[in-house]
Parts: C-alpha cells; sequence; structure tokens
C-alpha cells in the first residue's frame, strides 16, 4: 500500500481506516446484504478539484464506486447525457432514498445568479437552489473539499460572488470533509462508513474523527526538530518548517500517514510547508504560506 | 555583610574571575586541578551572592546605591540586576510599544489577551508570527475570546508583561 515499510501499530491501523470499511463493504455486497444506495454529486462553485482527486482514488476505484457501491445518479462533469436530459436526471432523485455529495461553494450573490448549473423546464437553475431542494431531502449531505464545507477558495477575499458553505444554506446536519482538494479516502472511507452503519462518528465541527481527529503536527516526522528548536531556513531543508510557516499545527487530518497519489508522498516529505488546506478557514486564514523573515532567535 | 563593607570589592574583576575559571576548565585535562578551580568559582558565586544580598534590603525592589568613599571607584551593579523587570512580570507596553514584537526580522512575537503580554514566538500555533490570519504585536483580547472563550491554554504560554 505504502512505499515505506509502516511497522508502527497505530500508524498502520490509522493508514487502514479506509481500507478496513471498503473491504468489508466490499465482502458485504459480495454477498448481496448491502444494498446499493443512490448517490448525487453536485457540483457548485469550485474547480473540480475534488472529482479529479476521487477519479485518482485506487482503493477502491472511481469504477468500483459508480458500479459497485451507488448508483451514480449525476455529475456535471461525467454524466453522459447532457442538457436538459441531464438536469431531469438530476431532480429525478427526489422522493428516493439518494445520498447526496456536494463540492464547490454556494454563490448568494442576486440570489445565487452568479452560478446557474442547467435549465429545467425552460427554466434556469441556480446553484443555490439545486443545493437547497436536494439538500432538504437526502438521506445523508456531504460536503467534500474546503469550498463546500466553509466557502474555501471560492469565499476567499474579496469573495465577489459572496460564497458560502453548503452549511449556511441548509438547516441540517452536514457531514464536512475539508482539504484543497479531498482526499479520495476521506470520501470513500465515510461513504463505506455510511452504507455499512450510518453515520460516522464526528467531531464538533462535524468532521469524521476517522481521518480528522489528530494534528498534523503530531504525526509530522519532522516533530523531532521542532522538539530542539531546528528549523528550516528554506525550501530543500530537511528540518521542520516552523519557521517558514507551516501550518501543520493547526491542521486535524492524516496526511502524514496517509500521503497522496496512492499513498507516495505528501507536502511536507516533499519539503513543501503544509498550507493547512485541510483546516477550516483556508486560503485567507492560513496565509502567508511561506515566510521568509521569521525570528528565529531573538535579539536581546 | 552590610553594604558599606563591599564598597572595595570590584564586579568587574569578579566577572572576569568568574570567566577565567570557565574557559580554565574547559582546557584543563587533571582532575584535581579542574576540583580546584570549581571550588574557586563557587567561592566567587557565594561572594557575588552575599553582595547581593546585602545590596537588596528585603521589601525593596530596587538596589540601592552604594555609599561611595573619597577616592574609591564606585562598584557596577551586578548584571542579574540590571533588568529587574524581566523576572517579575512587571515589564510594561503600550500598543505602540507591543507592535514592534511581530516575530520579525529578529523581534519575539508578542501579543496582549485582556491586559497580559504573553510571548507567542516558539508556540507552534503561530507559525512565522501569524495565527489564523492575526498576526503578532497586538492586543488580540477580542479575537481570542470569540474563538477561545472558556479554554485553558493562556497559562501555557509564557508571561512576558502587562499591557498600560
Amino acid at each position: 500500500m505504502s512505499n515505506r515499510s509502516i511497522t508502527c501499530p497505530e500508524y498502520k491501523a490509522r493508514l487502514n481506516t479506509a481500507a478496513n470499511l471498503l473491504d468489508t463493504m466490499k465482502t458485504q455486497i459480495r454477498q448481496g446484504v448491502l444494498k446499493k444506495r443512490n448517490l448525487v454529486w453536485l457540483e457548485l462553485t469550485g474547480c473540480s478539484g475534488n472529482i479529479i482527486s476521487l477519479l485518482d482514488g485506487s482503493n477502491p476505484d472511481f469504477k468500483y464506486l459508480i458500479s459497485q457501491m451507488t448508483n451514480f445518479i449525476y455529475n456535471n462533469s461525467l454524466s453522459a447525457s447532457e442538457g436538459e436530459v441531464a438536469m431531469e436526471q438530476l431532480f429525478s432523485v427526489l422522493g428516493s432514498d439518494y445520498i447526496l455529495a456536494v463540492e464547490g461553494a454556494v454563490t448568494t450573490k442576486n440570489n445565487g445568479l452568479y452560478n446557474i448549473i442547467g435549465r429545467l423546464n425552460g427554466k434556469l437553475v441556480t446553484a443555490i437552489e439545486a443545493v437547497k431542494t436536494l439538500g432538504e431531502k437526502a438521506a445523508f449531505v456531504i460536503a467534500i473539499g474546503a469550498c463546500a464545507t466553509h466557502g474555501g477558495v471560492s469565499a476567499a477575499r474579496p469573495n465577489p460572488a459572496e460564497c458560502v458553505s453548503v452549511q449556511s444554506v441548509l438547516n441540517r446536519k452536514v457531514i464536512k470533509l475539508p482539504g484543497c482538494p479531498c482526499h479520495p479516502d476521506w470520501f470513500m472511507g465515510t461513504l463505506a462508513h455510511i452504507l455499512l452503519y450510518g453515520e460516522p462518528d464526528l467531531d464538533r465541527r462535524d468532521r469524521p474523527l476517522l481521518f480528522y481527529s489528530t494534528l498534523i503536527h503530531d504525526r509530522c516526522p519532522r516533530r523531532s526538530y521542532f522538539d530542539k528548536g531546528i528549523f528550516a531556513e528554506k525550501l530543500g531543508d530537511k528540518t521542520c518548517m516552523f519557521k517558514l510557516g507551516c501550518r501543520g499545527p493547526v491542521t486535524r487530518i492524516d496526511c502524514p500517514i496517509r500521503q497522496w497519489n496512492q499513498y507516495v508522498n505528501w507536502p511536507i516529505e516533499d519539503d513543501t510547508p503544509c498550507i493547512g488546506c485541510a483546516q477550516f478557514g483556508f486560503p485567507d486564514a492560513m496565509e502567508p504560506f511561506i515566510s521568509y523573515n521569521t525570528t528565529r532567535e531573538v535579539r536581546r | 555583610m552590610r553594604a558599606q563593607d563591599l564598597s572595595g570589592i570590584s564586579f568587574d574583576s569578579i566577572i572576569a574571575e568568574v570567566n577565567y575559571d570557565i574557559n580554565l576548565l574547559y582546557v584543563v585535562p587533571c582532575v584535581y586541578t579542574r576540583n580546584m578551580i570549581l571550588n574557586h568559582l563557587r567561592d566567587r558565586i557565594s561572594m557575588v551572592e552575599s553582595v547581593t544580598k546585602a545590596i537588596i534590603q528585603p521589601g525593596q525592589l530596587q538596589p540601592q546605591p552604594l555609599p561611595l568613599q573619597p577616592g574609591v571607584t564606585p562598584i557596577a551593579e551586578p548584571p542579574a540586576l540590571q533588568q529587574p523587570t524581566t523576572p517579575g512580570n512587571q515589564t510594561t507596553f503600550t500598543l505602540q510599544e507591543l507592535s514592534k514584537y511581530d516575530g520579525k526580522g529578529g523581534n519575539p512575537a508578542y501579543v496582549t489577551v485582556n491586559g497580559t503580554v504573553y510571548d507567542v514566538t516558539s508556540n507552534a500555533t503561530w507559525a512565522a508570527a501569524t495565527h489564523f490570519g492575526l498576526t503578532a504585536g497586538k492586543d488580540l483580547s477580542n479575537e481570542f475570546v470569540s474563538c477561545h472563550a472558556g479554554e485553558s491554554i493562556l497559562s501555557k504560554l509564557k508571561v512576558v508583561g502587562k499591557l498600560v
């Protein structure tokens, strides 16, 4: 699974959180115990980064998601149907049991006129209308990525389209998977948990504890450098990047263990400070991403 | 020991002796010689201790100037007392003074919450002297309450003074 050999049982267990759930789910699907559920993936104001990230998933892959785990009803980038037919397909789920996944923020300026997702019965459908209509009736709503969970890049200053999070327009529980983008495992694991056991344990900001319980700083392979006060002076140094502005100490997610691109690497291993993309408030609250004039030794 | 009895002692020479002893300790290989030097060092330190005790009377925060006798060089103040405000959290800052402590270019990173000034230079959540869009060198009382009300996290920070 990983290019490193993992000997620590805690790390191994954490890395396998999603895999274990998905294996159980696969077994139950094979045995015919678990029924497929409808899944709608709505893309609002964003960059499609989360669906692209999901397409890169490997455990299981996207094909398994849409063929075995769920009836994949709609995604604006991937649906074969187009135009009004696609919109009819989207809204056909109303009245049935479905899980709603949302990526992208909700534009609110001028009643959401800045994001029209299609035309239904000759009328324009705004993103805010779609998310409200589909969100109220869904069995579960999962907000995926920074923009959907808290506004993210779409809501960054000066936020010309007045973007907000999905939660801001829905009066119900929204499971939040922040990250820019969301790791395929975070979504697949959460979805598998929903299919198997229902809603996973969430923290007070509705993030699944399975993935978001521990600070990057607390599992960072460079932590000992921080504790000894040995800090990188420039990108490329192999020590702690705290003085360059690393946001690992304020970001709760399992990147140091899970890693990216099918578990091969992650920013800090590649000498880039964590920019806190999985933390609420990203990107504005996580800036500056890099600083070179931070005080290292205090003048007396 | 009374303060008057100390007027002939030069602190500079004591410090010089101490430094000489320390330098010597680094290079002397013989364990007996090292013990002798350490003994001498301890003697100098106890002399410094008694002098400082005599200078600072109980209840007094400021060191008393020593009475000068004609023809005697005044004694230098002990270095530990030159910054009387450091250990007792007595340092005061105006908002303008605080703004210099922004954690950049060699300055430490200080912030104030409810009148107390804290050092966040080495605090993990203040990477590059910034924290969720906030910068050091400011009064962050309102921001603190809006995010950390009821949390006992301030006690973990080093107090460096008060805001006036």
